[in-house]
């Protein structure tokens, strides 16, 4: 048989090369001396150069022909195993492995867990695991998330203290936001100093940027899949940390040893109470909590329940008070029907809050989003070379945009309610993994979504369907006024959207060691953030997609470089990517988008793109560790006129998104001295982020007005920044307390990088002035942190 | 907003800071800029008018290019003509003016053989209840606050414009708001500085303003002081009601607006003992 009818033959009986004679299969799982499976343990046929990896339950799978093999499980940081096997028919095989040392432990799971796959179609996915979020150093020694997943490749954000990130010149609100499955709206803590992810009780994520599997939906940029940790089945855990301005504590351990366990981690910032001694009633801090309960019935089936409830609270003297965040609960039974074949389901609720009081004026102002959301995910494993994975999804949101209570008798306000908004996001997929060849590996999914906006309690009719209309003669946009108002109901459908979402990957392997990849996926997202600020801001509310708002489509290719350097702790990606997003929503000059019942007439559908290319060199192991990441890129958007006589934003001409960065330089590094010290360090280098500086003034009823010509024209100043830590492990630990010493410096030469430049009158002499504000100088920190 | 944030910022971070910093700026040609906004003091006669001309010039350029030589004239819906005298340099004024409300008005100013237009109608304005004072202003409730009532008319959508020139500050605060949320109320707004202090006069002007105006004012003033911060609007063209009769596509900076107003010299009091 020639080469070519072999891959034919392959091909079409979707089996491999090999296994001609009387096959017979290998199935199992991996977990370590604590029962919690290992995602990402190797099992390597030694002899015959194949193997597989076990996957986020532990579970793995391989099929071989008949005869007698020796199996090796491997994990970083655990001892291996080598066991004989006589394969004559199929084998149930489960594996406990021991780890090797108590304090290597955290650092090598790391490496592995976000090692390249070479062979795997998986590409544009950025993995951290607990322990790599906690050795970046960050301002006030708060190991973060976010701050994390910034120094990859393909990720920035608008700058110090702005909230959300941004993902291949994808906006905040384009990310899906996941925490074990349970939908999240807002990423971050008190204006983006702090990420809603505690470490602590993080497990693992996984961002995926590009190449997304069809069982993910409902955004265009990216995913980000994060996995809470499962409480220790063995004995009580506990860990902690105290410091500057935050401390945290978890606790976990068996409910019933072997079968059941909790895990309850809470957070909190009490700057504000330095703040309460100086005899200043004002404060700002925030806490969450998270939990989760994991319950195994029996070898086939385990129940679990997550939960989360966080709130940022800000005061100022008793008249000013602000209130937010997110709180959702998820619970998920996984069934394993057999080897081949396993079954997730999982019930979620999940709800976005944001309460502004103003005691004085007699003014309370809530909205809200929240969702209900069921999904069923079907895994099977049709043979070695070939994954079928399906599901359905289905999440009914309810969006309450805005309520005005007046508090008090004499208040100015008028109670107001703006009617609540329904709607129902109903999704299929399938997904399949199919390996080729040795060579080839193709992964190819479609996933069918049905939108469904419901009508609202009245609905505006407009004259020609138009609620924006154009003055010619100003050259500006002008909200209509509705000919009449009818009563809508709820329960009847408004507008449907229907949409096809293919997904594609390929990955050729040269050789055990190179591998390129490419990708292609289109997205649909139906949910859109109201915010016309530069950066999303909390009180910024979600409306869905409907008449007048059309769902953003995303079409996405990415290119990738995979080299893995053989017999050296080196791994090297590179990628490509180009997208386009259709109908990103933009906002008439002057849109006030707070508490507004008709959104439909400050907005203009427009659309965006953005390309780039990234890099990421990575030392995986060795006492030195680190990584240097690049990447060049733009993001752009434009709303042309809807009729040739019409202006559209800017002229309807490409502008920048404000998140835009040129040039985006991490390097990443930690050194293990010895067993009492390790140090830390990274540095940022980054194009300042696009701005507008005036080409001109008027004078207006004694007011010098900026002229402003065209949209982020101009950037602000490079930022960079270096920081370092030092985590001191005194030496008489024993195995009932364990601690470690945090020390940071943040800004280590104190660059002045501008957050913003103002240009205004002074407010003495009337003289016009750019005014560079900055938000962190130097900052020193030290927590200390705990294990019992 | 923007102070909210650096307040939140503060709390946080003791290192924030704001200096002031050299930028270097392009500077746009020149155009034309209309100051034209007419107020009609309430139980005034309203017939002395001001209008002034300019053109826009650099960001840093701290002299006004007066523009003189224009002839700047008003009619009403009636056929009246109220011409207008340049007294001095891109000053104009009339003294024949006769407001009314509702009445409709038309600017022309006819300038190097173009002739410029508007049309705008005269708004009017509730009268002021009462001003009283208080201490409790500002962010944290500690500075010196004036207070003005007045009843919002129930029966139309109403837009106000408050300016207050206070002597601690080289321009004049503005502040406009509708009564979407309030509308047919009692209705308060207040002004406070932390650097008031007992025998200061502040002016206030209370002004109707149209909707159209309310707009214009709205991007105008997001222009000024407009911050490149994180949570800080795009900027935007401000984009006035002065046209080119022939050319339509230049751009004029400015506004024709009409409106009553209430006027008050405000002396900051002792504080009373409660």
């Amino acid at each position: 048989m020639t080469p070519i009818y072999k891959l034919l033959f392959s091909i079409l009986f979707c089996c491999s090369l090999s296994s001609f004679g009387q096959n017979y299969k290998i199935s199992g799982q991996v977990t370590d001396d604590q029962n919690e499976p290992i995602l990402g343990a190797n099992v390597i046929i030694l002899d015959e150069n194949r193997g597989t990896v076990s996957d986020e339950n532990g579970n793995f799978s391989i099929t071989l022909p008949q005869g007698e093999y020796n199996l090796k499980i491997s994990y970083l940081g655990f001892k291996e195993i080598t066991e004989t096997i006589n394969l004559n028919k199929n084998l149930v095989l489960n594996f406990q492995l021991e780890p090797k040392s108590e304090d290597l432990e955290e650092v090598v799971i790391s490496s592995s867990v976000e090692k390249i796959n070479i062979r795997d179609t998986e590409m544009s996915v950025s993995k951290l695991d607990a322990s790599s979020v906690k050795k970046i150093p960050v301002v006030f020694g708060e190991p973060d998330v976010i701050r994390s997943l910034l120094q990859l490749p393909g990720i920035s954000n608008g700058g110090e203290g702005t909230s959300g990130f941004n993902v291949r010149g994808g906006a905040a609100d384009q990310n899906l936001l996941l925490i074990d499955d349970a939908i999240i709206y807002e990423s971050s803590h008190l204006f983006g100093f702090f990420s809603i992810f505690n470490p602590d009780a993080v497990d693992y994520l996984k961002l995926y940027k590009g190449g997304i599997p069809a069982s993910f939906g409902g955004r265009v940029s990216s995913v980000l899949d994060i996995r809470q940790k499962t409480g220790n089945t063995q004995m009580l855990k506990g860990e902690g940390g105290i410091g500057v301005i935050s401390s945290k504590l978890s606790l976990e351990g068996p409910i019933q040893k072997d079968k059941s366990s909790f895990l309850v981690s809470g957070r909190g910032t009490y700057a504000h109470l330095f703040l309460k001694l100086t005899d200043n009633n004002n404060s700002a801090y925030f806490y969450d909590i998270n939990t989760k309960f994991n319950f195994k019935l029996d070898e086939k089936n385990k129940i679990s329940f997550s939960g989360y409830y966080g709130r940022d609270l800000i005061n100022i003297d008793d008249s000013f008070s602000n209130i937010f965040g997110n709180a959702f609960g998820v619970l998920n039974w996984k069934h394993r029907f057999n080897e081949n074949l396993n079954s997730d389901l999982n019930l979620s609720f999940s709800r976005y809050g944001y309460e502004l009081e103003l005691p004085d004026v007699g003014f309370n102002f809530k909205n809200s989003i929240s969702n209900f959301k069921i999904n069923y995910d079907l895994k099977h494993n049709i043979n070695e070379s070939l994954d079928f994975d399906y599901g359905i999804n289905s999440i009914r949101f309810t969006i309450n945009p805005g309520e005005l209570i007046p508090t008090s008798e004499v208040s100015s306000f008028n109670p107001r309610t703006l009617s609540n908004k329904y709607a129902y996001d109903n999704s299929a997929y399938f997904s399949v993994n199919h390996s080729l060849s040795e060579k080839i590996n193709l992964q190819y999914g479609l996933r069918i979504n049905a939108f469904s906006r419901m009508q609202d309690e009245s609905i505006d009719i407009y004259e020609n369907n138009n609620p924006l209309l154009y003055d010619e003669n100003r050259d500006i946009y002008v909200e209509a006024t509705p000919v009449e108002s009818i009563s809508g109901n709820n329960s009847k459908i408004d507008k449907t959207y229907f949409n096809l979402e293919p997904r594609l990957g390929i990955s050729y392997i040269f050789n055990d060691n190179t591998s390129v990849k490419a990708s292609y996926n289109r997205m649909v997202q139906n949910l859109h953030l109201l915010s016309n600020t530069s950066s999303p801001t909390p009180f910024d509310v979600w409306t869905p997609s409907g008449k007048y708002v059309k769902p953003q489509q995303l079409n996405q290719f990415a290119l990738g470089f995979f080299k893995d350097f053989e017999d050296s702790p080196y791994t090297l990606e590179s990628e490509f990517f180009y997208k386009t997003i259709d109908n990103r929503i933009d906002y008439i000059d002057g849109a006030n988008l707070i508490a507004n019942d008709a959104i439909e007439r400050v907005i203009l559908n427009g659309e965006s793109r953005a390309y780039g290319w990234e890099i990421y060199f990575k030392k995986n192991t060795g006492k030195f560790t680190g990584w240097i990441s690049y990447t060049l890129s733009r993001s752009e958007q434009r709303t042309p006129g809807r009729t040739p006589q019409e202006i559209g934003i800017n002229n309807g001409d490409w502008y920048l998104n404000p998140y835009d960065k040129t040039h985006d330089l991490s390097i990443v590094g930690s050194y293990e001295l010895n067993e009492s010290w390790s140090f830390n360090a990274n540095f940022n280098l980054q194009t300042g982020r696009p701005v507008n500086f005036p080409v001109g003034q008027f004078e207006y009823q004694d007011l010098n007005v900026p002229i402003f010509e065209g949209r982020n024209l101009n950037r602000l100043p490079t930022f960079h920044r270096l920081d370092i830590s030092a985590t001191y492990v005194p030496k008489n630990q024993t195995k009932s307390w364990e601690s470690s010493w945090n020390f940071g410096i943040y800004n280590v030469y104190n660059r002045r990088n501008a957050a913003s430049l103002n240009f205004e009158q002074n407010e003495t002499t009337g003289q016009n002035e750019a005014v560079r504000f900055s938000i962190f100088g130097i900052v020193p920190s030290v927590s200390y942190n705990f294990k019992f | 907003m923007k102070r909210f944030y650096i307040y939140i910022i503060l709390i946080f971070s003791f290192t924030a800071c704001e200096d002031v910093v050299e930028v270097d700026l392009e500077d746009a040609e020149p155009r034309l800029v209309v100051d034209a906004a007419i107020k009609w003091e309430k139980d005034t006669e309203g017939n002395e008018q001001y209008i002034y001309l300019s053109n826009s010039r650099g960001f840093y350029d701290d002299e006004i290019n007066n523009v003189s030589g224009a002839e700047v004239q008003i009619e009403n819906s009636n056929g009246d003509v109220f011409q207008f005298e340049e007294t001095e340099a891109g000053t104009y004024k009339t003294s024949t003016f006769e407001p009314e409300i509702g009445m409709e008005y038309r600017l022309e100013i006819s300038l190097e053989n173009k002739t410029y237009t508007a049309t705008e109608t005269l708004t009017p304005v509730p009268p002021i209840e009462f001003i009283v004072q208080n201490n409790e202003g500002g962010f944290f409730g500690d500075n010196i606050e004036i207070e003005i009532l007045f009843v919002d008319p129930e029966a139309e959508e109403n837009f106000y414009l408050f300016t207050y020139k206070d002597p601690n500050f080289a321009y004049p605060d503005f502040d406009i708001f509708d009564d979407g949320f309030t509308n047919g109320n009692q209705i308060s707004t207040s002004y406070s500085d932390e650097d008031l202090e007992v025998g200061d006069r502040v002016n206030i002007q209370m002004l109707g303003i149209s909707e159209s105006y309310y707009n214009f004012l709205n991007i105008l003033l997001d222009q000024v002081g407009s911050s490149g911060g994180p949570f800080a609007t795009q900027p935007a063209t401000v984009r006035g009601n002065i046209e080119n009769a022939s050319n339509p596509d230049e751009l004029i900076f400015g506004y024709f607006s009409l409106s009553e107003m209430n006027e008050r010299e405000f002396i900051i009091q002792e504080e009373e003992e409660e």
